[in-house]
Protein backbone atom coordinates (compact mmCIF):
# COMPACT_ATOMS: atom_id res chain seq x y z
CA UNK A 1 0.00 0.00 0.00
CA UNK A 2 1.65 3.27 -0.94
CA UNK A 3 2.24 6.07 1.96
CA UNK A 4 -0.61 8.40 2.39
CA UNK A 5 0.85 11.56 2.15
CA UNK A 6 0.46 12.15 6.25
CA UNK A 7 2.49 9.41 7.01
CA UNK A 8 5.22 10.66 4.84
CA UNK A 9 5.15 14.26 6.49
CA UNK A 10 5.22 12.46 9.72
CA UNK A 11 7.99 10.16 8.12
CA UNK A 12 9.67 13.66 7.56
CA UNK A 13 9.41 15.15 10.68
CA UNK A 14 11.41 12.40 12.25
CA UNK A 15 14.23 13.48 10.01
CA UNK A 16 17.57 15.23 10.89
CA UNK A 17 16.57 17.68 8.26
CA UNK A 18 13.41 18.50 10.01
CA UNK A 19 14.49 21.68 11.98
CA UNK A 20 16.10 23.34 8.40
CA UNK A 21 13.21 22.05 6.84
CA UNK A 22 10.99 24.31 9.31
CA UNK A 23 13.26 26.89 8.79
CA UNK A 24 13.28 27.03 4.76
CA UNK A 25 10.39 29.72 4.31
CA UNK A 26 12.01 32.14 6.31
CA UNK A 27 15.45 31.57 5.32
CA UNK A 28 14.61 32.05 1.25
CA UNK A 29 12.73 34.64 2.18
CA UNK A 30 15.32 36.74 4.37
CA UNK A 31 17.90 36.02 1.42
CA UNK A 32 15.34 37.75 -0.89
CA UNK A 33 14.15 40.42 0.58
CA UNK A 34 17.10 41.11 3.46
CA UNK A 35 20.82 39.55 2.54
CA UNK A 36 20.63 39.99 -0.94
CA UNK A 37 19.27 43.70 -1.72
CA UNK A 38 21.89 44.67 1.54
CA UNK A 39 24.92 43.13 -0.71
CA UNK A 40 23.62 45.02 -3.82
CA UNK A 41 22.94 47.83 -1.88
CA UNK A 42 26.50 48.02 -0.90
CA UNK A 43 27.53 46.89 -4.44
CA UNK A 44 25.66 49.72 -5.51
CA UNK A 45 28.00 52.09 -3.54
CA UNK A 46 30.74 51.54 -5.86
CA UNK A 47 28.86 51.90 -8.85
CA UNK A 48 27.47 54.90 -10.77
CA UNK A 49 23.73 54.75 -10.47
CA UNK A 50 21.58 57.67 -11.51
CA UNK A 51 18.16 56.56 -12.44
CA UNK A 52 17.19 60.14 -14.72
CA UNK A 53 21.10 59.99 -15.71
CA UNK A 54 21.75 56.39 -17.51
CA UNK A 55 23.53 57.80 -19.72
CA UNK A 56 26.29 58.10 -17.40
CA UNK A 57 25.84 53.72 -17.18
CA UNK A 58 26.33 51.61 -14.28
CA UNK A 59 30.20 51.27 -14.39
CA UNK A 60 32.24 50.88 -11.19
CA UNK A 61 33.71 54.03 -9.59
CA UNK A 62 36.02 52.38 -7.14
CA UNK A 63 35.91 54.72 -3.59
CA UNK A 64 34.67 58.14 -5.52
CA UNK A 65 31.32 58.22 -3.30
CA UNK A 66 32.90 58.01 -0.22
CA UNK A 67 35.60 60.48 -1.34
CA UNK A 68 32.82 62.68 -2.23
CA UNK A 69 30.84 62.33 1.12
CA UNK A 70 33.87 63.50 3.07
CA UNK A 71 33.82 66.51 0.86
CA UNK A 72 30.10 66.93 1.02
CA UNK A 73 29.18 69.32 4.01
CA UNK A 74 25.80 68.26 4.09
CA UNK A 75 27.23 64.69 5.15
CA UNK A 76 28.86 66.10 8.46
CA UNK A 77 25.61 68.61 9.13
CA UNK A 78 23.72 64.95 8.74
CA UNK A 79 26.13 63.10 10.92
CA UNK A 80 26.25 66.32 13.71
CA UNK A 81 22.12 65.95 13.84
CA UNK A 82 21.92 62.81 13.72
CA UNK A 83 23.91 62.12 16.71
CA UNK A 84 21.70 65.22 18.64
CA UNK A 85 18.42 63.46 17.03
CA UNK A 86 19.55 59.88 18.41
CA UNK A 87 20.90 60.60 21.46
CA UNK A 88 18.15 63.51 22.60
CA UNK A 89 15.31 61.20 22.11
CA UNK A 90 17.35 57.70 23.26
CA UNK A 91 17.87 60.11 27.00
CA UNK A 92 14.17 62.11 27.19
CA UNK A 93 12.28 58.39 26.41
CA UNK A 94 14.31 56.48 28.48
CA UNK A 95 14.15 59.43 31.45
CA UNK A 96 10.34 59.39 30.81
CA UNK A 97 10.03 55.75 30.46
CA UNK A 98 11.59 54.99 34.05
CA UNK A 99 9.42 57.14 35.43
CA UNK A 100 6.43 55.89 34.31
CA UNK A 101 7.47 52.26 34.87
CA UNK A 102 8.45 53.15 38.69
CA UNK A 103 4.91 54.72 39.10
CA UNK A 104 3.17 51.81 37.02
CA UNK A 105 4.88 49.04 38.99
CA UNK A 106 2.77 50.10 42.58
CA UNK A 107 -0.60 48.77 40.44
CA UNK A 108 -2.90 50.91 42.05
CA UNK A 109 -6.47 50.24 41.21
CA UNK A 110 -6.68 51.87 37.35
CA UNK A 111 -3.29 51.60 36.42
CA UNK A 112 -4.30 48.73 33.82
CA UNK A 113 -6.19 51.00 32.11
CA UNK A 114 -4.08 53.92 32.06
CA UNK A 115 -1.15 51.53 30.79
CA UNK A 116 -3.05 50.46 27.84
CA UNK A 117 -3.83 54.38 27.09
CA UNK A 118 -0.20 55.08 27.76
CA UNK A 119 1.04 52.83 24.96
CA UNK A 120 -0.94 53.49 22.68
CA UNK A 121 1.29 56.65 20.87
CA UNK A 122 3.43 53.71 20.35
CA UNK A 123 1.34 51.94 17.72
CA UNK A 124 0.22 54.84 16.11
CA UNK A 125 1.41 55.82 12.17
CA UNK A 126 4.06 58.28 12.55
CA UNK A 127 1.86 60.10 9.51
CA UNK A 128 -0.74 60.00 11.96
CA UNK A 129 1.80 61.03 15.07
CA UNK A 130 3.50 63.49 13.37
CA UNK A 131 0.92 65.30 11.81
CA UNK A 132 -1.36 65.25 15.36
CA UNK A 133 1.90 67.69 16.68
CA UNK A 134 2.25 69.80 13.14
CA UNK A 135 -1.69 70.93 13.95
CA UNK A 136 -1.06 71.17 17.53
CA UNK A 137 2.22 73.17 17.16
CA UNK A 138 0.75 75.05 14.31
CA UNK A 139 1.86 78.57 13.86
CA UNK A 140 -1.24 80.10 13.51
CA UNK A 141 -4.34 77.68 15.20
CA UNK A 142 -2.04 75.51 17.52
CA UNK A 143 -3.36 74.57 20.66
CA UNK A 144 0.16 74.33 22.34
CA UNK A 145 1.15 77.26 21.04
CA UNK A 146 -1.90 78.73 22.48
CA UNK A 147 -1.51 77.10 25.94
CA UNK A 148 2.13 78.98 25.81
CA UNK A 149 1.16 82.27 25.38
CA UNK A 150 -1.52 82.02 27.91
CA UNK A 151 1.15 81.33 30.30
CA UNK A 152 3.17 84.01 29.34
CA UNK A 153 5.79 81.82 28.03
CA UNK A 154 5.89 83.01 24.50
CA UNK A 155 5.07 86.23 23.24
CA UNK A 156 3.03 85.17 20.18
CA UNK A 157 2.52 82.12 18.43
CA UNK A 158 5.21 80.59 16.78
CA UNK A 159 6.09 78.51 13.68
CA UNK A 160 7.90 76.13 15.68
CA UNK A 161 9.16 73.82 12.32
CA UNK A 162 10.29 76.95 10.50
CA UNK A 163 12.80 78.08 13.35
CA UNK A 164 16.00 76.45 12.28
CA UNK A 165 17.08 76.27 15.90
CA UNK A 166 13.70 74.81 17.56
CA UNK A 167 12.78 72.76 14.54
CA UNK A 168 14.84 69.66 15.93
CA UNK A 169 13.94 70.23 19.51
CA UNK A 170 10.46 70.02 18.52
CA UNK A 171 10.82 67.03 16.22
CA UNK A 172 12.85 65.12 19.01
CA UNK A 173 9.86 66.38 21.55
CA UNK A 174 7.16 64.61 18.72
CA UNK A 175 9.79 61.43 18.67
CA UNK A 176 9.76 61.28 22.18
CA UNK A 177 5.72 61.11 22.83
CA UNK A 178 6.01 58.53 20.24
CA UNK A 179 8.48 56.46 21.58
CA UNK A 180 8.35 56.40 25.28
CA UNK A 181 6.28 53.72 25.65
CA UNK A 182 8.22 51.37 24.34
CA UNK A 183 10.73 51.95 27.14
CA UNK A 184 8.07 52.30 29.48
CA UNK A 185 6.66 48.45 28.75
CA UNK A 186 9.94 47.48 28.44
CA UNK A 187 11.47 48.40 32.20
CA UNK A 188 8.30 47.95 33.71
CA UNK A 189 8.50 44.11 32.72
CA UNK A 190 11.83 44.20 33.86
CA UNK A 191 11.03 45.77 37.81
CA UNK A 192 8.26 43.15 37.72
CA UNK A 193 11.16 40.39 37.45
CA UNK A 194 12.95 42.11 40.93
CA UNK A 195 12.51 39.23 43.18
CA UNK A 196 10.02 40.31 46.11
CA UNK A 197 12.36 39.54 48.74
CA UNK A 198 14.57 42.29 47.63
CA UNK A 199 12.11 45.06 48.30
CA UNK A 200 11.42 42.90 51.48
CA UNK A 201 14.67 43.14 53.03
CA UNK A 202 14.87 47.07 51.98
CA UNK A 203 11.96 47.99 54.27
CA UNK A 204 13.13 46.31 57.47
CA UNK A 205 16.37 48.15 56.89
CA UNK A 206 13.90 51.83 56.42
CA UNK A 207 14.79 52.05 52.59
CA UNK A 208 12.59 55.07 51.73
CA UNK A 209 11.77 55.57 48.01
CA UNK A 210 15.19 57.04 46.85
CA UNK A 211 17.40 54.28 48.54
CA UNK A 212 14.82 51.72 46.56
CA UNK A 213 15.39 52.97 43.51
CA UNK A 214 18.69 53.90 43.05
CA UNK A 215 19.96 50.22 45.20
CA UNK A 216 17.43 47.66 43.93
CA UNK A 217 15.35 49.28 40.89
CA UNK A 218 18.33 50.58 38.57
CA UNK A 219 20.44 47.66 39.30
CA UNK A 220 17.83 45.48 38.85
CA UNK A 221 16.85 47.17 35.20
CA UNK A 222 20.62 47.79 34.22
CA UNK A 223 20.42 45.02 31.31
CA UNK A 224 17.37 45.80 29.89
CA UNK A 225 18.24 49.62 30.02
CA UNK A 226 21.47 48.78 27.64
CA UNK A 227 19.35 46.39 25.22
CA UNK A 228 16.26 48.93 24.84
CA UNK A 229 19.01 51.87 24.69
CA UNK A 230 20.48 50.06 21.81
CA UNK A 231 17.69 48.73 19.91
CA UNK A 232 16.00 52.03 20.57
CA UNK A 233 19.22 53.84 19.55
CA UNK A 234 19.32 51.60 16.36
CA UNK A 235 15.79 52.20 15.59
CA UNK A 236 16.17 55.86 15.25
CA UNK A 237 19.51 55.72 13.58
CA UNK A 238 17.73 53.46 10.53
CA UNK A 239 14.09 55.19 10.26
CA UNK A 240 13.65 58.87 8.84
CA UNK A 241 9.89 58.86 8.77
CA UNK A 242 8.99 61.42 11.17
CA UNK A 243 11.32 63.94 9.71
CA UNK A 244 10.48 62.97 6.60
CA UNK A 245 6.99 64.00 7.68
CA UNK A 246 7.57 66.86 9.71
CA UNK A 247 10.45 68.63 7.87
CA UNK A 248 12.16 66.79 5.26
CA UNK A 249 15.34 67.92 6.86
CA UNK A 250 14.97 71.36 6.70
CA UNK A 251 14.43 74.69 7.34
CA UNK A 252 17.89 74.81 5.86
CA UNK A 253 19.75 71.69 7.46
CA UNK A 254 18.93 71.98 10.55
CA UNK A 255 16.98 68.56 10.80
CA UNK A 256 19.12 66.82 8.25
CA UNK A 257 20.12 63.34 9.38
CA UNK A 258 21.76 60.35 7.53
CA UNK A 259 19.16 58.52 6.91
CA UNK A 260 16.78 61.38 5.73
CA UNK A 261 19.53 62.26 3.65
CA UNK A 262 20.42 59.38 1.88
CA UNK A 263 16.46 58.30 1.54
CA UNK A 264 16.59 61.95 -0.20
CA UNK A 265 19.06 61.08 -2.43
CA UNK A 266 17.49 57.98 -3.76
CA UNK A 267 13.85 59.10 -3.75
CA UNK A 268 14.24 62.38 -5.20
CA UNK A 269 17.71 62.67 -7.40
CA UNK A 270 17.68 59.20 -8.48
CA UNK A 271 21.28 58.86 -7.51
CA UNK A 272 21.43 55.44 -6.33
CA UNK A 273 25.12 54.97 -6.22
CA UNK A 274 25.55 58.00 -3.52
CA UNK A 275 22.89 57.14 -1.59
CA UNK A 276 24.32 53.76 -1.68
CA UNK A 277 27.37 54.66 -0.17
CA UNK A 278 25.52 57.13 2.40
CA UNK A 279 23.47 54.16 3.56
CA UNK A 280 26.65 51.47 3.78
CA UNK A 281 28.52 54.22 6.42
CA UNK A 282 24.95 54.14 8.44
CA UNK A 283 25.32 50.50 8.56
CA UNK A 284 29.25 50.51 9.90
CA UNK A 285 28.12 52.92 12.46
CA UNK A 286 24.96 50.66 13.26
CA UNK A 287 27.34 47.42 13.48
CA UNK A 288 29.77 49.47 15.87
CA UNK A 289 26.79 50.50 17.90
CA UNK A 290 25.69 46.57 17.77
CA UNK A 291 29.28 45.21 18.87
CA UNK A 292 29.38 47.49 21.81
CA UNK A 293 25.97 46.46 22.99
CA UNK A 294 27.19 42.74 22.79
CA UNK A 295 30.12 43.45 24.37
CA UNK A 296 28.65 45.77 26.81
CA UNK A 297 26.18 43.14 27.52
CA UNK A 298 28.86 40.30 28.20
CA UNK A 299 30.86 42.29 30.67
CA UNK A 300 27.72 42.90 32.41
CA UNK A 301 26.35 39.60 32.63
CA UNK A 302 29.99 38.56 33.97
CA UNK A 303 29.89 41.01 37.05
CA UNK B 1 4.36 46.62 50.86
CA UNK B 2 2.49 49.62 52.32
CA UNK B 3 2.90 52.43 51.02
CA UNK B 4 1.94 55.93 52.66
CA UNK B 5 -1.13 58.36 51.66
CA UNK B 6 1.31 60.76 50.47
CA UNK B 7 3.43 58.33 48.47
CA UNK B 8 0.46 56.92 46.57
CA UNK B 9 -1.22 60.55 46.18
CA UNK B 10 2.51 61.99 44.07
CA UNK B 11 2.19 58.31 41.79
CA UNK B 12 -1.40 58.62 41.14
CA UNK B 13 -0.79 62.25 39.99
CA UNK B 14 2.49 61.29 37.77
CA UNK B 15 0.70 57.99 35.95
CA UNK B 16 -2.12 60.52 35.46
CA UNK B 17 -0.21 63.14 33.93
CA UNK B 18 1.28 60.72 31.29
CA UNK B 19 -1.66 58.83 30.84
CA UNK B 20 -2.98 62.68 29.68
CA UNK B 21 0.37 63.16 27.70
CA UNK B 22 0.06 59.82 25.96
CA UNK B 23 -3.91 60.68 25.37
CA UNK B 24 -4.19 64.43 24.61
CA UNK B 25 -3.18 64.86 20.77
CA UNK B 26 -5.39 61.81 19.85
CA UNK B 27 -7.94 63.52 21.80
CA UNK B 28 -7.59 66.98 20.43
CA UNK B 29 -7.30 65.19 16.52
CA UNK B 30 -11.07 64.09 17.62
CA UNK B 31 -12.14 67.31 18.82
CA UNK B 32 -11.37 69.28 15.59
CA UNK B 33 -12.10 66.47 13.15
CA UNK B 34 -15.65 67.13 14.78
CA UNK B 35 -15.63 70.86 14.37
CA UNK B 36 -17.10 72.83 11.07
CA UNK B 37 -14.16 74.44 9.82
CA UNK B 38 -15.13 77.98 10.53
CA UNK B 39 -14.80 77.07 13.94
CA UNK B 40 -11.61 75.59 13.71
CA UNK B 41 -9.51 78.28 11.52
CA UNK B 42 -10.32 80.96 14.40
CA UNK B 43 -7.90 82.20 16.78
CA UNK B 44 -10.36 81.18 19.82
CA UNK B 45 -9.31 77.87 20.85
CA UNK B 46 -12.16 75.84 21.70
CA UNK B 47 -11.78 72.52 23.70
CA UNK B 48 -15.11 70.84 22.79
CA UNK B 49 -16.96 71.12 19.51
CA UNK B 50 -19.95 73.07 19.62
CA UNK B 51 -21.64 72.42 17.94
CA UNK B 52 -20.54 68.87 16.61
CA UNK B 53 -20.97 68.18 13.24
CA UNK B 54 -20.03 64.43 10.67
CA UNK B 55 -19.42 66.54 7.89
CA UNK B 56 -15.58 66.42 8.30
CA UNK B 57 -15.90 61.98 8.15
CA UNK B 58 -18.34 62.18 5.26
CA UNK B 59 -16.02 64.83 2.73
CA UNK B 60 -12.93 62.71 3.81
CA UNK B 61 -14.47 59.08 2.98
CA UNK B 62 -16.95 60.21 -0.39
CA UNK B 63 -14.70 63.33 -1.87
CA UNK B 64 -11.09 61.57 -1.80
CA UNK B 65 -9.81 58.51 -2.16
CA UNK B 66 -8.93 57.70 1.40
CA UNK B 67 -11.70 54.38 1.18
CA UNK B 68 -9.18 53.24 -1.74
CA UNK B 69 -6.16 53.91 0.18
CA UNK B 70 -7.29 52.19 3.18
CA UNK B 71 -8.50 48.82 1.31
CA UNK B 72 -4.68 49.02 -0.74
CA UNK B 73 -3.25 48.91 2.69
CA UNK B 74 -5.86 46.11 3.91
CA UNK B 75 -4.63 43.96 1.23
CA UNK B 76 -0.99 44.69 1.42
CA UNK B 77 -1.36 44.02 5.06
CA UNK B 78 -3.08 40.99 4.65
CA UNK B 79 -0.21 39.39 2.58
CA UNK B 80 2.18 40.34 4.86
CA UNK B 81 0.66 38.99 8.00
CA UNK B 82 0.02 35.69 6.05
CA UNK B 83 3.67 35.61 5.02
CA UNK B 84 4.74 36.14 8.59
CA UNK B 85 2.62 33.81 9.69
CA UNK B 86 3.42 31.00 7.45
CA UNK B 87 7.19 31.39 7.37
CA UNK B 88 7.70 32.74 10.96
CA UNK B 89 5.62 30.60 12.74
CA UNK B 90 7.46 27.30 11.28
CA UNK B 91 10.87 29.11 11.83
CA UNK B 92 10.17 30.18 15.36
CA UNK B 93 9.26 26.26 16.29
CA UNK B 94 12.21 25.14 14.87
CA UNK B 95 14.26 27.42 17.34
CA UNK B 96 12.26 27.21 19.71
CA UNK B 97 11.65 23.30 20.36
CA UNK B 98 13.94 21.48 18.45
CA UNK B 99 17.80 20.97 19.03
CA UNK B 100 20.69 20.57 16.60
CA UNK B 101 23.38 22.13 15.83
CA UNK B 102 23.59 25.76 14.68
CA UNK B 103 20.40 26.69 16.39
CA UNK B 104 21.84 29.34 18.28
CA UNK B 105 23.78 30.86 15.30
CA UNK B 106 20.77 31.06 13.31
CA UNK B 107 18.95 32.81 16.56
CA UNK B 108 21.89 35.53 16.26
CA UNK B 109 21.43 35.77 12.37
CA UNK B 110 17.63 36.26 12.84
CA UNK B 111 18.33 39.10 15.77
CA UNK B 112 21.26 40.93 13.39
CA UNK B 113 18.75 41.11 10.41
CA UNK B 114 16.91 43.63 12.85
CA UNK B 115 19.93 46.06 12.39
CA UNK B 116 19.99 46.06 8.98
CA UNK B 117 19.54 49.69 7.65
CA UNK B 118 16.02 50.06 5.90
CA UNK B 119 17.49 52.58 3.51
CA UNK B 120 20.02 50.82 2.27
CA UNK B 121 17.52 47.75 1.38
CA UNK B 122 15.02 49.83 0.09
CA UNK B 123 17.24 51.32 -3.00
CA UNK B 124 18.04 47.46 -4.40
CA UNK B 125 14.56 46.77 -3.28
CA UNK B 126 13.08 49.24 -5.79
CA UNK B 127 15.32 48.00 -8.44
CA UNK B 128 14.68 43.99 -8.06
CA UNK B 129 10.66 45.09 -7.34
CA UNK B 130 11.01 46.82 -11.21
CA UNK B 131 13.01 44.41 -12.68
CA UNK B 132 10.31 41.64 -11.52
CA UNK B 133 7.31 43.46 -12.16
CA UNK B 134 6.63 43.71 -8.46
CA UNK B 135 6.81 47.58 -8.30
CA UNK B 136 3.54 49.43 -7.27
CA UNK B 137 1.95 46.44 -6.72
CA UNK B 138 0.48 45.18 -3.19
CA UNK B 139 2.10 41.94 -3.09
CA UNK B 140 5.39 43.58 -3.85
CA UNK B 141 4.78 45.91 -0.82
CA UNK B 142 4.09 43.09 1.54
CA UNK B 143 7.36 40.96 0.64
CA UNK B 144 9.02 44.20 1.02
CA UNK B 145 7.21 44.35 4.65
CA UNK B 146 8.36 40.47 5.32
CA UNK B 147 11.85 42.25 5.15
CA UNK B 148 12.05 43.97 8.28
CA UNK B 149 9.05 42.38 10.21
CA UNK B 150 9.53 39.08 9.52
CA UNK B 151 12.70 38.57 12.32
CA UNK B 152 10.74 40.21 14.87
CA UNK B 153 7.92 38.09 14.43
CA UNK B 154 10.61 35.21 14.47
CA UNK B 155 11.76 36.96 17.72
CA UNK B 156 8.62 37.15 19.42
CA UNK B 157 7.09 33.58 18.26
CA UNK B 158 9.60 32.66 19.59
CA UNK B 159 9.10 33.53 23.37
CA UNK B 160 5.58 32.04 23.00
CA UNK B 161 6.74 28.72 22.12
CA UNK B 162 9.07 29.09 25.14
CA UNK B 163 6.34 29.15 27.86
CA UNK B 164 4.73 25.85 26.79
CA UNK B 165 6.73 22.97 28.69
CA UNK B 166 8.39 20.25 26.90
CA UNK B 167 6.96 17.71 29.12
CA UNK B 168 3.59 18.19 26.99
CA UNK B 169 4.91 17.76 23.84
CA UNK B 170 7.01 14.81 24.83
CA UNK B 171 3.98 12.91 26.98
CA UNK B 172 2.14 13.53 22.97
CA UNK B 173 5.32 11.44 21.44
CA UNK B 174 5.08 8.70 24.09
CA UNK B 175 1.73 8.28 23.17
CA UNK B 176 2.52 7.30 19.82
CA UNK B 177 2.22 11.07 17.94
CA UNK B 178 4.75 11.77 15.90
CA UNK B 179 7.15 15.17 15.61
CA UNK B 180 4.60 17.09 13.29
CA UNK B 181 1.45 15.72 15.04
CA UNK B 182 2.47 16.80 18.24
CA UNK B 183 3.29 20.23 16.98
CA UNK B 184 0.14 20.37 15.33
CA UNK B 185 -2.30 18.87 17.79
CA UNK B 186 -0.68 19.71 21.24
CA UNK B 187 1.83 22.86 20.73
CA UNK B 188 -0.08 25.19 18.40
CA UNK B 189 -3.15 25.19 20.17
CA UNK B 190 -1.86 25.99 23.23
CA UNK B 191 0.24 29.50 21.29
CA UNK B 192 -2.81 30.28 19.96
CA UNK B 193 -3.19 33.44 21.70
CA UNK B 194 0.37 34.41 21.29
CA UNK B 195 -0.20 33.99 17.40
CA UNK B 196 -2.96 35.90 17.20
CA UNK B 197 -1.20 38.58 19.40
CA UNK B 198 1.99 38.60 17.26
CA UNK B 199 0.34 38.64 13.83
CA UNK B 200 -1.93 41.42 15.10
CA UNK B 201 1.26 42.90 16.07
CA UNK B 202 2.59 42.65 12.60
CA UNK B 203 -0.78 43.86 11.38
CA UNK B 204 -0.52 47.19 12.45
CA UNK B 205 3.53 47.47 11.72
CA UNK B 206 2.20 47.10 8.27
CA UNK B 207 -0.96 49.02 8.20
CA UNK B 208 1.31 51.97 9.56
CA UNK B 209 4.12 51.92 6.95
CA UNK B 210 5.22 54.84 5.24
CA UNK B 211 8.69 54.82 4.03
CA UNK B 212 8.62 51.57 1.70
CA UNK B 213 5.22 52.47 0.22
CA UNK B 214 6.43 56.07 -0.44
CA UNK B 215 9.21 54.15 -2.33
CA UNK B 216 7.89 51.30 -3.25
CA UNK B 217 4.15 52.68 -4.98
CA UNK B 218 3.79 55.13 -7.60
CA UNK B 219 0.26 54.92 -8.39
CA UNK B 220 -3.43 54.75 -7.19
CA UNK B 221 -3.56 51.48 -7.75
CA UNK B 222 -1.74 50.36 -4.99
CA UNK B 223 -0.54 53.37 -3.11
CA UNK B 224 -1.25 53.09 0.51
CA UNK B 225 -3.54 55.41 3.16
CA UNK B 226 -0.31 56.65 4.78
CA UNK B 227 1.58 57.84 1.77
CA UNK B 228 -1.94 59.45 0.04
CA UNK B 229 -2.79 61.10 3.45
CA UNK B 230 0.82 62.57 3.98
CA UNK B 231 -0.18 63.88 -0.14
CA UNK B 232 -3.37 65.19 1.26
CA UNK B 233 -1.21 67.30 3.98
CA UNK B 234 1.59 68.12 1.82
CA UNK B 235 0.29 68.76 -1.60
CA UNK B 236 -3.13 68.79 -1.71
CA UNK B 237 -3.45 71.30 1.46
CA UNK B 238 -6.93 69.89 2.59
CA UNK B 239 -8.37 71.18 5.27
CA UNK B 240 -7.76 70.19 8.86
CA UNK B 241 -10.99 69.05 9.81
CA UNK B 242 -11.45 66.60 6.78
CA UNK B 243 -7.36 65.67 7.55
CA UNK B 244 -8.12 64.73 11.23
CA UNK B 245 -11.57 62.89 10.27
CA UNK B 246 -8.87 60.63 7.69
CA UNK B 247 -6.44 60.19 10.19
CA UNK B 248 -8.75 59.25 13.06
CA UNK B 249 -10.54 56.63 10.25
CA UNK B 250 -7.20 55.43 9.48
CA UNK B 251 -6.51 54.56 13.14
CA UNK B 252 -9.42 52.99 14.29
CA UNK B 253 -8.53 49.19 12.76
CA UNK B 254 -5.19 50.17 15.05
CA UNK B 255 -6.99 50.80 17.87
CA UNK B 256 -10.00 48.03 17.77
CA UNK B 257 -6.91 45.71 17.06
CA UNK B 258 -5.18 46.79 19.81
CA UNK B 259 -7.89 47.16 22.24
CA UNK B 260 -8.76 43.07 21.44
CA UNK B 261 -5.33 41.97 21.80
CA UNK B 262 -3.22 44.30 24.26
CA UNK B 263 -2.52 42.04 26.69
CA UNK B 264 -0.71 39.14 25.41
CA UNK B 265 0.97 41.58 22.98
CA UNK B 266 2.34 43.56 25.36
CA UNK B 267 3.99 40.06 27.14
CA UNK B 268 4.88 39.08 23.99
CA UNK B 269 6.93 42.08 22.90
CA UNK B 270 8.54 42.45 26.26
CA UNK B 271 9.70 38.74 26.19
CA UNK B 272 10.89 38.94 22.70
CA UNK B 273 13.00 42.65 22.70
CA UNK B 274 13.85 41.88 26.64
CA UNK B 275 15.60 37.99 25.63
CA UNK B 276 16.99 40.03 22.44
Amino acid sequence: MAPTLASRIAGISDTKAFPWLLLLPALVLVFAVIIYPTISGIDLSFRQMRLNRMDLGTGYVGLRHYIALLDDPVFWISLQNTAAWVIGTVILELAFGLVIAVALDYELPGFRFMSVIILLPWFLPLVVAGNLWALMLDSRLGIINAALQGMGLIDGFKAWFADPNWALPAAIAVETWHGFPFFGLLLLAGLKGIPHELYEAAAVDGAGFWRRFIHIQLPGLRMIIVATVVLRAISLMNSPELLLILTGGGPGRSTQVLSLYAFQKAYREFNFGYAGALSVLMFVLLMVCSWLYVRYSNALKAD
Amino acid sequence: MRRGGFERTVIYLIASAFTFFAAFPVIWALNISLKFEKDIITRHVSLLPNPATLTNYIAIWTQSNLPDLMWNSAVATFFTVVICVFAGTLAAYSVSRLEYRGRGNVLLFFLILRMFPVVLMIIPLFIIMRQAGLLDTRIGLALAYTAFLLPIFIWMMKGFFDAIPMELEEAARIDGCTRIGAMWLVVLPLVKGGLWACAVFIGIAAWNEYLFALMLTTSSGSRTWPVGLQLMVGEFQLPWGALTAGGILSILPVLALFAIVQRSMVRGLAQGAVKG
